[in-house]
């Protein structure tokens, strides 16, 4: 009984590391997904002026799924079903600072506003914006990512080491 | 369309206390009063539905006026900047925007429009048969005369000009029609008919369309919106030598007005059309006031 308790408070300590190091991959995975959103859309309407709604229901399903349901939220929002509001755009997304929230609101925000000149500068900056974010949480997630596994591994074996 | 565009409180005033077919135009200004065209009326909207009295108008904001051009370029205004910089939008179903605000220029070029100030929504209308009365005059043993539809803004040529194309399919006059629709009115998409032989160029100048759908399409007739320009009366000359047969619009309250237009001179003296039918807003748009031949002599009514 013993030992099956100790077991069972080892896995718990490995898989709440395990919850903190995917956190860190959600992150990472999320800011690549929005670069790659700005990419697409400079190309999109500089060449061929598609309409944001087409743009979003274009995505691959892995950029769909890496932007966690922001693209969905702003599809309803052209669909006149919500206002564009931060609470509304970020629901069901925990993983965010408030600060990168206000930086992602205001990209949302400013889309489909201007002329292709001025909306293409415009995602440009956002652009850089978000590459940089990225390679702050791609670096945090090969620094703590592991780190919070092999920490959740370690509290594991103390807690069997202390008890038995 | 209109309640994709406008903001959800003035649509449900207009939906639930004001019959919107009967509307013909909605103006919003800056900071003034939301104005109807109702027929030939012009006349307030208020939170209880269409007022005489200024006081219960409801005022249009810079932001609603923002926002419902945003929405009708479905959120995507650069994709139609090309538009915006001859100072309208046409929305999917025919509606057509004419905006107000500040051009920008850059190296002498129209760049965009910004800070937008008014706007005129008109609402297309397809007014069944209302090409009826004049249908038969305007054909021959030879096929269909060219034809100038005259009549002052917002007196239904656009809608005569679709009916029209939409009378010869329903007759089975399989004439190929090729309409040039330079602002995107002609077509109403799915809310209107354009027939079973009409092709389609839109968003081109006129002496693209020309020729282009000429030399692409081979129509017999070329349906073309709102004459104005030398360039247009050049490309409807080049159309009429190219054996195609020419319906088309422009602004004017009268034939003696019309003949004065300038440009027009010349294809007058050369009887290029052989019909005008004029409109006007007299009992309403739409209001047949003559059909005249190319000698400007009265043919009907």
């Amino acid at each position: 009984m013993k030992i099956l308790l100790l077991s069972l408070m080892a896995c718990v300590t490995i898989y709440i590391g395990y919850v903190f190091s995917k956190k860190y991959k959600i992150r990472a995975n999320f800011f690549q997904a929005l670069v790659m959103l700005c990419q697409k859309f400079d190309v999109e309407i500089n060449y061929s002026r598609e309409r944001l709604k087409n743009i979003f229901n274009n995505l691959d399903e892995k950029q769909k799924h890496n932007l966690h349901g922001i693209d969905n939220n702003f599809i309803s929002f052209i669909n006149k079903e919500n206002p564009l509001e931060k609470e509304f755009l970020f629901k069901n997304i925990k993983f965010l600072k408030e600060e990168e929230k206000d930086v992602i609101f205001m990209f949302f925000k400013s889309l489909g506003r201007s002329d292709v000149d001025s909306q293409s500068k415009e995602i440009k900056n956002f652009q850089t914006r978000f590459e940089t974010l990225s390679s702050s949480a791609i670096a945090e997630n090969k620094k703590y990512g592991s780190l919070s596994i092999k920490l959740g591994i370690v509290a594991g074996l103390v807690i069997i080491v202390l008890f038995i | 369309m209109l309640e994709k565009i406008l903001p959800n409180d003035i649509y449900d005033i207009l939906k639930n206390k004001v019959n919107i077919k009967s509307i013909n135009e909605i103006r919003m200004r800056e900071e003034k009063p939301i104005v109807l065209a109702i027929g030939s009326q012009r006349i307030f909207l208020g939170e209880r539905g269409v007022t005489g009295n200024l006081n219960e108008a409801l005022l249009s904001s810079k932001t609603m006026i923002e926002d419902i051009i945003f929405r009708a370029s479905e959120c995507s205004i650069y994709s139609v900047n090309e538009q915006l910089k001859r100072g309208y939008l046409v929305t999917k179903g025919g509606i057509r925007l004419g905006i107000g605000g500040d051009i920008v220029e850059e190296s002498g070029k129209v760049k965009t429009m910004t800070n937008f100030s008014s706007i005129n929504i008109r609402l297309p209308h397809e007014v069944k048969n209302c090409s009826l009365s004049a249908f038969n005059f305007l054909l021959s043993e030879n096929g269909i005369l060219n034809t100038l539809v005259i009549s002052p803004p917002g007196a239904g040529k656009t809608t005569f000009l679709r009916d029209f194309v939409c009378q010869l399919s329903e007759r089975n006059y399989a004439y190929n029609v090729l309409i040039l629709d330079e602002r995107g009115e002609l077509d109403l998409g799915e809310s209107g008919s354009i027939g079973n032989f009409a092709d389609k160029i839109s968003f081109a100048r006129k002496t693209i369309g020309f020729e282009n759908g000429i030399r692409a399409l081979s129509p017999n007739l070329i349906v073309t919106d709102e004459l104005g320009q030398k360039e247009d009366i050049d490309a409807v000359v080049y159309a009429v030598n190219s054996g195609v047969s020419i319906l088309a619009s422009v602004h004017s309250d009268s034939m003696e007005s019309f003949a004065k237009k300038p440009y027009f001179e010349e294809i007058i003296k050369n009887k290029v059309f052989k019909r005008f039918v004029l409109l006007s807003m007299r009992n309403g748009p739409g209001t047949l006031e003559g059909i005249y031949n190319e000698n400007f002599a009265r043919l009907h009514i």
